[in-house]
């Protein structure tokens, strides 16, 4: 062994005294719920509850089209309109029909209503206690600008783990879509209490496995994968079980959303050890507000839209005005909003990459990660602009295309035969 | 031809102190005459079929339910949603809790689920199947004496004509999309009537009888000198063999006249439209056809799609279609679930309530079409709206022969769908012992409906 | 004892000369080895007809056909008697479902292996005209696999209806294939296929006794070692006699036990006594056991598969170091319930367990301990009848009719091991419940999943055990004893001759099987040395007479029947 690996290995990543690690069974956006149950009634947090479904004959008329092709490209029947992916037509409701998925101020600002409330979870992120929310157990200086952008729609709004958008990605997730595992290490005596502790995030190949119950089991293994992008390093103390970091961090993690990457600046942790043995809290920190909105064009406009009721348009508006951080500094541009996800995870096996061993330290696998470039696969692979083109079309949708068939207008079931 | 079963045959062996003899439960039936046989002694025969709907029933995660019964067992509730199956409930089994596991392969929606109950095997992809449907077992086993092995029916009038039935995976079978195109296909050119007189025996049905011959020439030889006890498995295996050659004769036979088989006339063509109440009138007009294709022996063995899994049908008027309903509509706070869903939902389901009278309403034997038969209903989800493929409805409707104790729910928390599929199959005696790859493998029937 | 058998077998024959003269002319016609002295008198019995299990019929199509050809069809279920499916099944018969199964199989069976792709391979000779009969061909075609499948040559009857249904079939459908294909489904369905006829001939050295006849000798040690029918090596050995001669068995058994297929017969033997197609139905509740699935299940029996066969027959080792070895292999889901890390990328790992996790060997493994308990708790009792029954030979007679349990559940005490205690009190309880808890006691430190729980509601479980006077301490203390006690190498014995023969065991086998353990024990109790011992002992092959092959004129005065013999040893007669 040469003198420098020698000397790299004694002085290598210190020993910890204790190491806790787990898998993550839940995570979504930590939305506060100010309401009693329903996802659409008012609350606290939404006084005229979730913002109201959409009149679509009127958003197209208003747009420029006729009644009669705003009707015709509303009917089911109709054969432009697709099942699965939505009428395409749709996009094409800007300035001069451009569309407006990829290009959203080519139309005004629909207004997205965003959340009143006083109350939301989350973290104090810039540190100012005069910024920001109060948490439901009155911290004060909480900062989630995603949440009063987006708490008010309805894809979002729920009690804990029964909104439709968590429930989505997260079903996806615990069949086996992607693993987040999380290692925490420390060097004193009582890990309930140490002045020195590490969290880190990382992501698994190995799927997690359902109980039983349709819970996800706990106790199994999963071997961390090095990846160039997914991974974060949080430095924290921990104080009756109750882990805070003690630095902010820039990290990554894989997002349950459209959208796979989670960048967040500035991240911060509050995650506290629970009497069952597993870990629940919030992770937060400034995200790309932009590649939010591109997240849910990406999915389909058409189909988002008619699915959750909104506008795409407002929620760029929304989404824009609400952005709260800068990484150049007070002038610049804000490209950033905070943001908190709120996590729960239960006890499992986190294990080094080449599974020799628990991974009882926590430090970084970037530098081994393979450089895989990103594969979109799937429905979304389909998806151009926002829109899926339907390649048996006779006629394309787009700010030119002719709405209403000849000569037979009204009569869907000539149509249909076309 | 005698068909005399000499008593002698049912013995019961005992060999220090236990039975050795293990029970013939299809010899009883040959023997009693309740109007479940032919009067030569053949039993009739039994038909299988699958029903399938798009987007499941409701059953939210907040713990709203509007299918699934209170209690497990005989003489089950009827929810709002199976409002349609009153009239025919003691021949329905309902299954409730029954998931398909997709173990490493991601959840493809509206796809994944139905190809867990059909095939087994949780696909890797959404535009194929990774194996055979179990529908076309089935017919291999029960459906070579018809003119057609098989009839796949796809009622829901939209714009993609969709059978589930496949034998490779790639290639699935072509619907009849039309109730004229299903007449025409069971009772137009080629139609075989049960009661002309121009029937000709099924030469294959010879060969299979030398095959049997040719194992009994060697009985005397076997049996010389040969001990007690082993006396006593000779002659059941040798019973077996007889039997078996009994009912192939049953079939060189000339059937007798079926008086049940009534040709109907020519359906007119209906309306072209996937809203809800078309769809569902056109699966009752097929319904009939099919009954009486099926007492008629055209087949034995059927699919039938009322609606695709990302189905299209909507009601009439409205600008959505039940899809987007499924996913859009909110979750009530007082009801717990989603009230416009489980409304149409329950319009989806009075469908195969008509369906299943249809079968009930055509007589048979001394029974009805519907005792004779089994049908499975199923979906492609559970909680459509976020594409679950948990507690996925399953129903077994019919008789089948005798052999399904029919009228129970039976609830598991989390059991593979695949033990229903291996049920159905078995209760119609396709000779599977297991069904399934992965966490789906099972050689587990739910015997609380076998009879 | 000899005395016994020479005057049966000759009541015996009395009798078959008594009955239909034909039917003699048969027998005399499958009798494969010409005897010295060709009595018309002494003709060979058939002794045993015992159904072939499920895995020896996939085996044997495996092996003949080739390992592609699918099996899709469901089994008749088996039967356990005396510990072994491998006693229980050959009693069985079939049902007329059972048939209309084997009869749908036989059928697939052929249709693949003479399908276009497969057949120039399978078929050894070419027909003159595809579309007609051809008999020379067919005759080659059947008497080769006609052989494979009967496990001796076939008789000129057997061969002549055979060609029969060739020939109707090839000019029914114009092909030779079709003919060829319903001659093989015959042959698939026949009895001699289905069920192992063993046959006793006159033995050419003893006058007055009989012996196995050599394919019967074959078959008995291919299925012994690997669980399927004899190989054209086997059967050679048997036609030419070889088999007969101490050097010609030895060399056989040898080449079977250095084969690598050994390790599939021992997997079918281990499968049977550890009673592992019990997974087959286990059940457990979700909500207690939530770790608990289908795919734990399959990887507990093939880690217990795994280990027994790696120590036993790979390793060599001591019979005995299966309770005592913390040395195994586990998979990622059974790692979690374990709850140990699953330190590999393969799927299937070596584990070494550490002393603080109280698992030593086979009884700690997640196989026994889920198997052997409810659906949600564990059960010392069941436990310990199992113990008791699979590595002591000694069954646990049912609780007697007029028990009355009432008084038995209404125990208040908290712990199960308290409520058990309680039992031991009841008379009539007593006898049974003080050998079959105590075992189950020791191991309470595993819950019905066969996961580790040292407290029950808070209190430290308490593990001690007494058993016969011995004081006992967890799942250490009972691997020792039994790891000590030389009952169970003498059941491991008993349990490998009786597999091997297909019938209970008796008083007659007490010498027998008391040196075969004595002999076990000189070699270190090595199972393989164990198999091939037994397998070359002359009791191995011993003929038995069957009972009640007679007409109703030769009724014995005295004598018991084998069968009447064993009856009287399995009623309530406990080792």
């Amino acid at each position: 062994m040469s003198a420098m690996t020698m000397a790299a290995a004694l002085a290598g990543p210190a020993l910890a005294a204790w190491t806790k690690t787990y898998v993550v069974e839940w995570n979504e956006p930590a939305m506060y719920y100010g309401a009693t149950s329903g996802v659409i009634d008012p609350g606290s947090d939404c006084p005229k509850g979730t913002n109201p479904e959409i009149d679509w004959i009127k958003v197209l008329m208003d747009a420029g089209y006729t009644r009669e092709e705003a009707q015709w490209l509303r009917n089911p029947a109709n054969p432009t309109r697709s099942p699965i992916h939505g009428q395409n037509q749709m996009a094409f409701r800007g300035k001069d029909r451009a569309n407006v998925y990829t290009n959203p101020t080519s139309t005004p600002d629909p207004g997205l209503v965003g959340v009143s409330g006083a109350i939301a979870e989350g973290l104090n992120l810039d540190g100012d206690a005069k910024t920001g929310f109060t948490s439901p157990s009155g911290e004060k200086g909480i900062d989630n600008n995603f949440y009063k952008a987006l708490g008010c729609w309805k894809t979002y709004r729920a009690p804990p783990r029964l909104s439709s958008g968590a429930l989505t990605f997260n079903d996806s997730m615990r069949n086996g879509s992607w693993t987040t595992v999380i290692v925490v290490s420390g060097k004193g005596a009582d890990p309930m209490n140490d002045r020195n502790v590490k969290v880190g995030f990382y992501v698994s190949d190995d799927k997690m496995v359902k109980d039983g119950n349709g819970n996800i089991a706990r106790d199994y293994s999963f071997r961390i994968k090095p990846h160039a992008k997914y991974e974060g390093i949080v430095l924290a103390r921990s104080v009756d079980g109750r882990i805070i970091s003690t630095r902010p961090a820039d990290i990554m993690l894989r997002n349950p959303g459209y959208d796979r990457d989670l960048e967040l600046l500035r991240a911060q942790i509050d995650l506290t050890i629970q009497p069952d043995g597993g870990l629940k809290g919030y992770v937060g920190g400034y995200r790309p507000w932009e590649a939010i909105y591109r997240g849910w064009v990406n999915a389909r406009g058409p189909v988002i839209e008619a699915l959750t009721w909104v506008q795409l348009p407002a929620v760029y508006y929304a989404l824009k005005r609400n952005a709260d951080y800068s990484p150049t500094g007070s002038k610049g541009e804000k490209t950033h909003i905070s943001y908190a996800l709120r996590v729960s995870a239960i006890p499992a096996y986190v294990l080094t990459p080449d599974a020799t061993q628990i991974a009882s330290s926590v430090e970084s696998y970037r530098g081994i990660a393979p450089q895989e470039p990103e594969r979109v696969t799937g429905l979304f692979a389909l998806v151009v602009d926002g829109i899926v083109p339907d390649r048996n079309a006779k006629v394309q949708a787009g700010p030119n295309a002719v709405i209403l068939p000849p000569a037979s207008a009204g009569n869907s079931v000539e149509a249909a035969k076309q | 031809m005698s068909f005399r079963f000499d008593r002698r045959s049912v013995l019961r062996g005992m060999l220090g102190g236990t039975a050795v003899y293990m029970g013939l439960p299809i010899l009883d039936i040959f023997l009693n005459g309740n109007g479940s046989a032919y009067a030569n002694g053949a039993k009739l025969p039994v038909r299988f079929g699958t029903y399938f709907w798009g987007l499941g029933l409701t059953d939210t995660p907040a713990g709203g339910t509007r299918w699934v019964p209170t209690t497990t067992g005989p003489g089950y509730e009827i929810m709002p949603e199976l409002a349609s199956l009153s009239a025919v409930k003691d021949k329905v089994s309902v299954f409730s809790g029954f998931r398909a596991i997709a173990d490493t392969k991601a959840n493809q929606v509206h796809w994944s689920g139905h190809a867990s109950i059909l095939t087994g095997i949780a696909p890797a992809s959404a535009s194929r199947f990774d194996g055979p449907t179990f529908d076309t077992r089935i017919a291999d086993a029960i459906g070579t004496s018809t003119r057609y092995k098989m009839i796949d029916v796809d009622a829901s009038l939209s714009r993609h004509p969709v059978s589930y039935s496949t034998r490779t995976g790639t290639t699935f079978a072509s619907p009849e999309t039309t109730a004229l195109g299903l007449y025409t296909r069971l009772f137009g050119p080629g139609f075989q009537d049960p009661n002309s007189d121009n029937w000709k025996p099924d030469p294959s049905i010879m060969l299979r009888q030398s095959v049997l011959s040719a194992v009994k020439d060697q009985r005397e030889a076997l049996m010389a000198g040969v001990g007690k006890a082993d006396q006593i498995k000779l002659d059941q295996y040798f019973n077996s063999v007889r039997e078996m050659e009994n009912q192939l004769a049953v079939q060189l036979q000339k059937p007798d006249k079926c008086e049940s088989c009534v040709i109907p006339t020519a359906p007119k063509e209906g309306p072209r439209s996937a809203s809800v109440d078309v769809v569902n009138a056109n699966t009752k007009t097929m319904a009939k056809l099919l009954a009486m294709g099926l007492v008629c022996n055209q087949t034995r063995v059927f699919t039938f799609v009322h609606t695709a899994g990302s189905s299209e049908t909507y009601v009439a008027g409205q600008s959505k279609i039940y899809h987007q309903i499924t996913h859009d509509e909110p979750t009530d706070a007082q009801l717990g679930y989603q009230p416009e869903t489980s409304k149409i939902a329950g319009m989806v389901m009075q469908a195969f309530g008509d369906f299943l009278v249809e079968m009930n309403s055509t007589k048979e034997g001394d029974g009805t079409l519907l005792d004779h038969m089994l049908v499975m209903g199923f979906s492609d989800t559970g909680y459509a709206k976020i594409h679950s493929i948990e507690n996925i409805p399953m129903f077994l409707a019919g008789g089948a022969g005798g052999k399904h104790k029919a009228g129970q729910h039976i609830h598991t928390s989390g059991d593979s769908v695949t033990r229903v599929s291996l049920t159905a199959m078995q209760l119609v005696g396709a000779p599977v012992g297991e069904f399934g790859t992965g966490t789906m493998k099972t050689s587990r029937p739910i015997t609380e409906v076998m009879a | 004892m000899g005395y016994q058998c020479l005057r049966t077998a000759g009541l015996l024959f009395g009798t078959l000369t008594a009955a239909a003269a034909p039917t003699l002319a048969v027998a005399a016609a499958s009798a494969t080895q010409a005897t010295e002295q060709t009595s018309a008198e002494r003709k060979p019995i058939k002794m045993a007809f015992r159904r072939i299990t499920e895995s020896q019929y996939r085996h044997t199509i495996a092996d003949v056909f080739g390992s592609e050809i699918q099996i899709n069809s469901r089994f008749e279920p088996e039967k356990r008697d005396e510990g072994l499916l491998a006693i229980g099944t050959p009693q069985l018969s079939l049902t007329s479902s059972g048939f209309e199964q084997y009869f749908a199989l036989a059928s697939a069976i052929s249709e693949q292996a003479l399908s276009d792709n497969r057949r120039d391979a399978l078929v050894g000779c070419k027909p003159a005209n595809t579309a007609k009969a051809d008999e020379a061909c067919a005759r080659k075609f059947v008497e080769a696999y006609g052989e494979r499948l009967f496990r001796r040559p076939l008789t000129d009857l057997e061969i002549a209806t055979r060609l029969r249904t060739a020939s109707l079939g090839a000019q029914q459908a114009s092909d030779f294939y079709a003919g060829l294909k319903l001659a093989l489904t015959s042959l698939l369905v026949a009895p001699e296929f289905l069920f192992r006829v063993e046959i006793a001939e006159p033995d050419p050295i003893n006058a007055q006794q009989y012996r196995l006849d050599a394919y019967s000798k074959a078959s008995r040690i291919s299925f012994l070692l690997w669980d399927t029918s004899p190989d054209e090596e086997l059967l050679a050995a048997a036609r030419n006699g070889v088999i007969h001669t101490p050097a010609g068995l030895k060399e056989q058994l040898t080449r079977l036990i250095s084969s690598p297929r050994y390790e599939q017969g021992a997997r079918a033997f281990f499968t049977d006594m550890l009673q592992l197609d019990g997974f087959e139905n286990v059940v457990k509740d979700p909500a207690i056991y939530p770790k608990f699935n289908q795919s734990i299940a399959d990887g507990a029996m093939e880690q217990t598969l795994r280990t027994t066969i790696d120590l036993l027959i790979t390793k060599k080792r001591d019979y005995r170091d299966l309770f005592t070895s913390n040395e195994t292999f586990i998979n990622r889901p059974l790692a979690s319930v374990y709850n140990v890390p699953f330190l590999s990328a393969a799927d299937w790992t070596r584990y070494t367990f550490s002393p603080s996790s109280e698992r030593f060997g086979i009884l700690t493994q997640v196989s026994f301990l889920s198997l052997f308990s409810h659906p949600g708790t564990s059960s010392p009792t069941k436990r310990g009848i199992k113990v008791n029954e699979i590595f002591k030979c000694e069954p646990t007679p049912n609780p007697p009719a007029d028990v009355d349990f009432s008084k038995v559940k209404d125990s208040t005490n908290g712990t199960i091991r308290g409520r058990l205690l309680d039992h031991m009190e009841n008379a009539g309880c007593t006898v049974c419940h003080r050998r079959s808890d105590p075992p189950g006691l020791a191991l309470e430190h595993f819950d019905g999943l066969g996961q580790l729980r040292t407290s029950e509601n808070g209190v430290p479980i308490d593990v001690s055990a007494d058993l016969n006077g011995v004081k006992l301490i967890g799942a250490e203390g009972l691997a020792k004893y039994l790891h000590d006690d030389p009952k169970v190498p003498a059941c491991l014995v008993r349990n490998v001759y009786a597999y091997g023969v297909g019938r209970k065991t008796g008083i007659r086998e007490e010498d027998y099987l008391a040196d075969q353990t004595k002999i076990f024990a000189g070699n270190g109790y090595r199972v393989p040395d164990l198999m091939v011992q037994i397998a070359s002992s002359p009791e191995f092959f011993k003929v038995a007479a069957p009972s009640g092959a007679r007409t109703a004129a030769a009724e014995p005065a005295s004598v018991p029947t084998a069968v009447q013999q064993s009856a009287r040893n399995e009623q309530g007669v406990h080792p």
